[in-house]
């Protein structure tokens, strides 16, 4: 009862009417709280609504996420988003979540659509994720012992595949790199990198 | 549902309510009509000014002019008095006013007026210092709120209008809406110039206020019309709300439990307070300060909205001290100027109480409430600052 009530109440309504989820979400909010070590940490925080939040996963050898988990204080949208979001990608691989971490539309099919005041709350989720996924990827990257540099650990792109690409495409931009080869097409954190090889080859030729 | 947002709106007092409902049925027509029907109506009018009058310690019935909200009566003796003076543009009024005293002074700044805006300590508190430097023989008007409505801090409308009168020549406005019916009041006896109060936060439905002008306050009239009201405010009189809120001024003046009132919130406050290691208080701990219904709590490092929410769902009315309006959230302008930390003020609460609160209601307040702070608390992401916190209190 003291549900429907709620529903009508003006904060509520923002969260999505018809979204009987999203409400359930928020009074009972999974995956709250710390994942076990070792874990990557991602943060995030609007100076437009004072919201922070914290996420933290824990990724195992084939990096795979085992653990996913946040806290948060902000509003009811970003409490039921940051569920959802941790919900989503627990499983996946890292490359696999930060891709879905990457689009705008990520929590639409589940949140509906919000009204403007909070159609940022879902982004700083998805921002926290991504940092955090930044983080292993790395830490990933520096720990890398194969025999060719890995660029991007997301998808387990070497450097020479990157050159590869680079100069039979006569590829351009990041864009051009990771539609030829999925490169950054994840956390991005190697997207400096790939810069810095594009600059390269693109220099010798 | 337990009703802590007395200082939102109010119930509309069973009292009251039967008060209005003949006029909402069997007695009716215009009060300006000379048929029996209209002076009938007329009558309820001028009853119901008498009511309002006694409750605020008006002079004389005619200094109340009634109006449709408090709003009204704020934009009406601050623009009404700008009308009339056209070259006294100096405004001073205080950084945590209600908006419908702030904004208009925003608004009066964009076109031309100059307004100085007095600033508050962290607990609430005007310098009257700042309003003696800021005074001028050509201050037009000085507005300030008697109650915060967000914390319950009293100004003090003596001192301040007696430095208004011994400095200058200016009017003295004060937005009562949050004061009235809470305590006593005696305007004759002060140096209120103009008052604005509103119904609906004592009792009366919402849609009706009044504005005291004191004898010899010229002001022109708000709505040119059919000089209703004296000339002062046309518009055919919304009698059955009238009517409520005279008899609402009446329940205020005849109310003995405002010692009850007080005592439960002072009970709510302290037990928050002692039991939950990241609540702080807004506004002065001096409650001879305040008004005695209003306590406004801080939970540091988790989320207003959040704990608005959960209380609701528990069956428990409150408010928060931000919204989200439009495009951003924002604190309050209010605890923004007492400085209070945003971590502090994302998760402020507004517990204001009425007539109708019990005991087991407070009660059941304080058992639920612990919980819902421990929930979020675990939530949040502030774990070090919150771990401080709690080793501070050991
Ligand atoms: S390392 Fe994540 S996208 Fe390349």
């Amino acid at each position: 009862m003291h549900l429907s009530r709620a529903w009508k109440s003006g904060i509520i309504t923002s969260m999505q009417r018809n979204s009987s989820l999203t409400v359930e979400l928020f009074f009972n909010p999974k995956h709250v709280g710390e994942a076990t070590e070792p874990r990557f940490i991602g943060r995030s925080s609007s100076f437009q609504c004072g919201a922070t939040l914290r996420v933290s996963l824990h990724i195992d050898e084939s990096a795979q996420i085992t653990e996913a988990k946040f806290k948060a204080a902000g509003c009811s949208v970003l409490v039921a988003s940051a569920s959802l979001l941790m919900d989503q990608v627990l499983g996946k691989t890292t490359g696999e979540a930060a891709a879905f971490g990457q689009q705008a539309e990520a929590l639409k099919d589940k949140l509906g659509a919000l009204p403007v005041e909070r159609s940022g709350c879902p982004a700083l989720v998805r921002e926290a994720l991504v940092s955090a996924i930044q983080e292993y990827s790395d830490m990933a990257r520096d720990e890398w012992e194969g025999d060719e540099a890995l660029i991007c650990t997301c998808f387990g792109v070497s450097e020479r595949r990157i050159e590869n690409e680079i100069e039979s495409g006569g590829l351009r931009t990041i864009m051009e790199v990771t539609k030829a080869c999925n490169a950054g097409a994840g956390c991005r954190s190697c997207y400096s990198l790939i810069e810095d090889i594009l600059e390269e080859v693109n220099r010798e030729q | 549902m337990i009703y802590l947002d007395n200082n939102a709106t109010t119930r509309v007092a069973p009292e009251v309510f039967e008060a209005m409902q003949p006029y909402l049925n069997e007695v009716y027509g215009n009060p300006s009509s000379a048929h029996s029907l209209g002076q009938e109506m007329k009558a309820a009018v001028e009853h119901a000014r008498e009511q309002v009058a006694a409750l605020i310690g008006a002079a004389d019935p005619g200094e109340i002019v009634f109006t449709s909200c408090g709003s009204e009566s704020d934009n009406w003796a601050i623009g009404g008095f700008l009308e009339q003076n056209p070259t006294r543009r100096h405004i001073i009024t205080t950084r945590v006013e209600h908006e419908a005293v702030r904004n208009l002074c925003e608004h009066l700044a964009e076109i031309g007026c100059e307004v100085t805006w007095l600033d508050v300590n962290e607990i609430g508190e005007l310098n009257l210092d700042d309003l003696r430097r800021t005074l001028r023989r050509d201050t037009g008007i000085v507005s300030v709120m008697l109650a915060n409505n967000e914390t319950g801090v009293l100004f003090p409308m003596e001192e301040i209008g007696k430095i208004v009168r011994e400095n200058s020549d200016a009017v003295f406005h004060v937005d009562g809406v949050q004061a009235v019916g809470k305590i006593p009041l005696d305007l004759k006896n002060s140096s209120v110039d103009l008052f604005a109060l509103s119904g609906h936060k004592l009792h009366a439905p919402q849609g009706v206020g009044a504005l005291y002008i004191r004898s010899g306050v010229k002001l022109p009239p708000f709505i040119i019309g059919g000089g209703q009201e004296r000339g002062r405010r046309a518009g055919t009189s919304a009698v059955p709300n009238i009517v409520g809120l005279g008899a609402a001024c009446e329940l205020a003046r005849t109310f003995e439990e405002h010692e009850r009132i007080e005592r439960l919130r002072n009970k709510l406050e302290d037990e928050i307070l002692s039991a939950i290691p990241n609540a702080r208080l807004n506004g002065t701990p001096d409650r001879s300060q305040r008004l005695p219904n209003t306590t406004n709590i801080s939970f540091e490092y988790v989320e207003g909205e959040n704990i608005l929410l959960h209380l609701d769902k528990a069956g428990v009315c409150v408010s928060t001290g931000s919204a989200c309006h439009s495009a951003t959230k924002q604190s309050s302008p209010t605890l923004r100027a007492m400085n209070v930390p945003y971590t502090a003020a994302q998760g402020s609460i507004r517990f204001s109480l009425g007539r109708y609160n019990t005991e087991e209601e407070i009660d059941y307040t304080l058992k639920i409430l612990p919980e819902i702070i421990g929930k979020l608390v675990e939530m949040s992401p502030y774990d070090k600052e919150l771990r401080a916190l709690t080793m501070r209190q050991l």
